[in-house]
């Protein structure tokens, strides 16, 4: 690149900072004005009123089952749709219209799903746990197929050599290359999940983030700090549990 | 035991790997392929055991056509036939027991294959094994944790643990440190004095083709240039065989 395309480049990031800058009213002050309120906001919710610790766990054990069964099906979904989608294995015209398909499932987030599959299947659980499957899958058959495309083919053709079938060629010489790898991205969506899960609660769909929203609505802010601590403790402890054994896995 | 009859062996892009290769070993023969690279040692060996398919001529091996043979019957070929990769191509995150049991594969009922439950013969085999080839004690160990010496001797064993007629080594030794060349050449040659396997095996090393092999076969830009004993491989011919190379 020439240096003046260099200097073209930076100054188009910074012109297209400065304009987006000032159309979200980007202001420091409004910020300094703003902290007596936080501050006001964060002394209602202490100290949090914990006698709605039985509705905060029921909120956390549904957002962990979401977040389970959302994963589980997510995986079994990924799995065929991985293997169209890698180019090592898939032919073309499948290849690309798997990608493009995944693609468009990808760019749409999981809480615009709950607000779909809440008008089609009505509240509750249950349309969490398709909003969440309706992308997770999506992106776990990306991750998956990334897996399949960076194989070592080596092992795969000294199994071959040994006179196996195809199916023994699959299952000596290809899952275990990828089984730990699909394990180790699946625990890493779950992870992600029970915070996408969280939040599903808020537009309807189960879980956690009903309380949240609905103690905040009461203006009752202990109690809702209460349920916050639950979902950061559910958090940490699943992060904790999950990065361990993802790093057993590898 | 392997016959190889006008082989010929053209990759997509033009590149001529084998020329009018016609060749005969016996059983029990131990042969060395010396040739430098891209001379066409590893697509002659790969013709031999099918993975590789020539573009004329063929290959027999102990009677059967490998040229041209697929499904049940390749496979059926292949069972008897030890294949042994310069980069050993273990399944790293796998037991050593686990890589060596892949040699078992055509031994043991489909569907036990398929999910782990090897009989436990099968298993005390490739135990047995594996201390043959000096990894006994070894074999709970992640293959990746060792070094490469004795990952290449799991494949050795992996190989035998097929029982096959012919053992086919590519290079062996060439992703190994020199010392460890020599015992991985001791082995090749105690599975072919001890066992009565046909071996060959390509090397990038004139010497140890003179040290051990009792057969040596020259290739160079795909066609036989020698094909005699050690003692009669005169500088001459080694000059013809590698003459060029590495200028």
């Amino acid at each position: 690149m020439t240096r003046g395309g260099r200097w073209a480049g930076w100054a188009a990031i910074v012109g297209l900072f400065l304009w987006s800058a000032s159309a979200t009213e980007l202001s420091l002050y409004r910020v300094v004005e703003g902290v007596p309120f936080m501050l006001d906001f964060l002394r209602r919710m202490v100290p949090p009123d914990f006698s709605v610790m039985g509705n905060a766990l029921t909120g956390a054990m549904q957002t962990l089952q979401i977040a389970v069964v959302g994963t589980g099906v997510s995986a079994l979904l990924a799995l065929p749709l991985s293997f169209a989608a890698a180019r090592n294995v898939a032919p073309p015209w499948l290849f690309y219209g798997s990608r493009s398909v995944l693609n468009v499932f990808r760019a749409v987030d999981t809480l615009v799903y709950a607000l779909f599959f809440v008008a089609a299947v009505g509240l509750g659980p249950f349309p969490g746990v398709l909003a969440v499957v309706a992308y997770t899958a999506t992106v776990l058959a990306k991750l998956y197929s990334e897996a399949i495309e960076a194989i070592d083919p080596g092992p795969v053709e000294a199994v071959a050599a040994a006179g196996a079938t195809a199916l023994q060629v699959l299952r000596w010489g290809v899952l275990p290359q990828l089984v730990p790898q699909f394990l180790s991205f699946t625990l890493y969506r779950f992870e992600t999940n029970i915070r996408a899960a969280a939040i599903l609660g808020f537009v309807g769909a189960g879980g956690i983030g009903f309380y949240i929203q609905t103690y905040l609505r009461m203006l009752n802010y202990p109690a809702a700090s209460a349920v916050l601590l639950v979902l950061v403790a559910l958090v940490m402890l699943v992060d904790f549990a999950s990065s361990r054994i993802r790093a057993r896995l590898v | 035991m392997i016959r190889v009859r006008g082989l010929r062996k053209e990759y997509p892009g033009g590149t001529l790997a084998l020329e009018r290769v016609d060749l005969d070993i016996a059983a029990g023969e131990f042969v060395a392929l010396i040739g430098p690279s891209g001379a066409g040692k590893s697509s002659l060996l790969r013709c031999v055991n099918g993975l590789v398919e020539p573009t004329a001529g063929g290959v027999e091996v102990d009677g059967q056509p490998v040229t041209g043979a697929t499904g049940e019957t390749l496979r059926r070929i292949r069972a008897r036939i030890g294949f042994v990769f310069q980069q050993f191509h273990l399944l790293k995150r796998l037991s050593v027991l686990e890589n060596a049991l892949i040699g078992r594969l055509t031994h043991v009922p489909h569907a036990r294959s398929l999910v782990g439950w090897f009989p436990a013969a099968d298993i005390a085999k490739a135990r047995a094994t594996l201390a043959r080839v000096g990894l006994g004690g070894l074999g709970d160990r992640r293959a990746d944790t060792l070094s490469g010496g004795q990952q290449q001797r799991v494949a050795i064993a992996r190989a035998l643990l097929q029982e096959p007629r012919v053992l086919l080594a590519d290079e062996p030794m060439a992703s190994l440190d020199p010392a460890l060349a020599s015992t991985v050449m001791e082995l090749l040659e105690s599975i072919n004095r001890e066992d009565g396997i046909t071996v060959v095996t390509s090397l990038h090393v004139l010497e140890l083709a003179r040290a051990y092999g009792r057969r040596v076969i020259g290739l160079r830009d795909g066609r036989v240039v020698y094909d005699g004993p050690p003692e009669q491989l005169s500088a001459a011919a080694a000059a013809r065989i590698f003459s060029g190379v590495g200028q």
